[in-house]
């Protein structure tokens, strides 16, 4: 069946109006299409006037659950693709989000966005958690596959392809600030006592940035995509964090996101895992 | 002087130039999946694209992401001796402007940036005056004309087939004397053609320079405006204007390397005190900054011209696809509101 968006827009009007009317939440955020460039953009509607602006459709590419931080302390409506949803379960059990200071607005069967290739690779189609559920959930599974590209690299394959790519950042941050998971309160790129990180930008520092950067994925990305959508330069920074995904998934059969009880992969050991490492 | 070439012989014309100068141009490039356009040195005349804005501006010739200051001990460097002058081919209106808006910052008779003066002054630039609006960009709401670029000793039209060259240096003419004259009756019905296209699609701005600083600063929309911001330095790394950099040393075993970087407002490093304060600690803060200092704080210091060329890179590579022509839309609402309350107040 074709998906109705212009349906789903309606429903989460609704939704998001009620609940501002009503007072169960300070504000909602979803997507509104920019005046003039004509794109989505995510948007804080705190009128539940302004809630008839609220869009959905396949170009709304964001991951919308980062804004949940700027907010703790009162409470928040949420338009939630399933990703999004992986992302709140991710904050629940961080504890850096608190479950009733938000209301997520669920939006079931999802089929993947415009743009994104990272939708290609995601079976997780209906919310995880949800307060409202928009559209019917899918029931059948869908078929992916994680399509890890240094699996079968060598080594010096693997070096040679990231100094390629590594070699074009600019180093402006959009991977980390669009990215759920870099939720650090000072990163350690903007950390200078220690420097971690040279300020200079070439391949040794953009290296360190990235590869630093991906140590602190494992177990945490949810493979949304988002830091690739967000880089102006193109770069595969997927090609790491995709491995992670797909080696905390085979050697520890943990899927980040999926269930606010189950600790973080970090946080778990057992006498029995297996010593497989970074990048192995 | 008033000349046409035929688009085919693009490449035996820029050899000659090549003779003197380091050409640069606007290519094409591929990364990954996406297509790119961006001044490089031009290896070969095809790849050149004369018809669609480039996707970095040309700053990055005066100002370098990262560049080398010299020893810490020893000194300046100065430019390598028997360098060629580098001829960007191709600079649109909104990046002329942007070069103008530099000068005054970096060419003060108080403190000249000498790295930035010497590179500027082993630069010619040849306008090219825009044929049709690109993709978010409004440099006519700002002032500034699309098909004329200032200050250029060559203004170019790329009409699809031709490219058409007004030589305003009398020095330059040498390369141009064996091409055939245009008719600049012709031409200018061309650019009445464009210029018909810019009127129809045109944003009106109509914007009080500079804002009022305290009003405008302290006015109550900064929060909503930025609410969608991630705080990334695309923004400002993109902006043809935006010059804010820092310092960093490295040692290394002969010595040790002064260097500036690019820095961004838009970093909570920016403004993070050694004691540990910020004075810009929310996202809201650094945003209003940003277009504060464009539009209120850069105007104030320099005849009330704006830090911003209309060039719209901020909006196209925004990943959240933030447009400036909103915020600054909201502003003249707000400041106008405000008026009209003091005047019937």
């Amino acid at each position: 069946m074709e998906t109705n968006y212009s349906e789903i827009s309606k429903k989460i009007q609704e939704i998001s109006r009620k609940l501002l009317e009503e007072g169960r939440v300070d504000r909602v955020i979803g997507f509104e299409r920019g005046e003039f460039t004509g794109e989505m953009t995510p948007v804080l509607v705190t009128d539940p006037e302004e809630a008839e602006n609220l869009l959905f459709n396949p170009e709304c590419e964001m991951m919308l659950a980062k804004y949940l931080l700027d907010y703790g302390g009162s409470t928040t409506g949420i338009v939630a693709k399933p990703c999004d949803t992986r992302a709140i379960t991710v904050y629940l059990a961080e504890e850096l989000i608190k479950r009733d200071e938000i209301v997520i607005i669920g939006i079931n069967d999802c089929q993947g966005l415009e743009e994104n290739e990272a939708c290609d690779e995601c079976g997780v189609r209906n919310p995880v958690v949800a307060d409202e559920e928009i559209g019917q959930p899918r029931q059948e599974p869908v078929e992916t596959d994680i399509k890890d590209d240094l699996k079968d690299m060598s080594l010096g394959e693997r070096f040679a392809y990231f100094q390629e790519e590594f070699s074009r950042c600019i180093r402006c941050y959009a991977c980390r600030e669009a990215c759920f998971v870099c939720s650090c309160e000072e990163c350690f790129v903007d950390s200078n006592q220690p420097q971690w990180v040279g300020f200079s930008v070439g391949l040794r520092d953009n290296f360190t940035f990235h590869l630093m950067r991906a140590m602190h994925m494992a177990g945490r990305c949810i493979n949304c995509g988002a830091c690739e959508l967000a880089c102006p330069e193109a770069i595969n920074m997927r090609a790491l964090t995709r491995n992670l995904y797909r080696v905390a998934q085979e050697v520890y059969e943990f899927e980040p996101g999926l269930d606010p009880e189950e600790k973080t992969l970090f946080a778990t050991y057992r006498l029995n895992d297996s010593e497989q490492g970074f990048l192995d | 002087m008033l000349k046409v070439l035929a688009k085919s012989e693009l490449g035996q014309f820029l050899d000659k130039l090549k003779q003197e100068f380091r050409v640069v141009a606007p290519v094409r490039r591929q990364y990954g999946k996406k297509e790119r356009v961006e001044y490089h040195p031009v290896e070969n005349s095809e790849e050149i694209i004369l018809d669609s804005q480039p996707d970095t501006p040309p700053k990055k010739f005066f100002l370098p992401q990262n560049e080398r200051l010299g020893d810490e001990l020893e000194g300046e460097t100065d430019l390598e001796e028997g360098e060629k002058e580098t001829l960007i081919f191709g600079v649109r209106s909104c990046d002329l402007k942007a070069v103008e808006i530099l000068k005054p910052v970096f060419l003060d008779d108080d403190f000249t940036d000498t790295y930035f003066q010497k590179k500027l002054e082993k630069t010619v630039m040849f306008g090219l005056g825009c044929s049709s609006r690109q993709e978010n960009c409004f440099c006519d709401s700002l002032e500034i004309n699309p098909l004329e670029g200032k200050n250029v000793p060559v203004n170019m039209y790329d009409d699809g087939e031709k490219i058409w060259f007004a030589v305003r240096d009398k020095e330059l003419e040498k390369f141009f004397a064996d091409l055939p004259d245009g008719d600049a009756e012709e031409l200018e019905e061309k650019k009445g053609k464009w210029q018909e296209e810019f009127e129809k699609t045109a944003i009106t701005l109509d914007l009080p320079l500079p804002f009022p600083e305290l009003k405008t600063f302290e006015a109550p929309f900064w929060h909503k405006v930025s609410a969608n911001c991630l705080g990334c330095g695309v923004c400002t790394y993109y902006c043809p204007t935006c010059f804010c950099f820092g310092f960093f040393w490295e040692k290394h075993p002969e010595g040790i390397d002064r260097w500036r970087t690019w820095d961004s407002c838009m970093f909570p490093l920016f403004t993070k005190h050694g004691g540990g304060h910020n004075p810009r600690e929310t996202q809201k803060q650094r945003t209003r900054q940003r277009i504060m200092h464009k539009f209120s704080y850069h105007p104030q210091n320099f005849d009330g011209v704006p830090a911003c060329s209309g060039c719209g890179r901020c909006i196209s590579q925004c990943p959240v696809n933030i447009d400036l022509r909103v915020i600054l839309r909201t502003v003249e609402k707000y400041l106008k509101e405000e008026e009209g309350v003091k005047s019937s107040g």
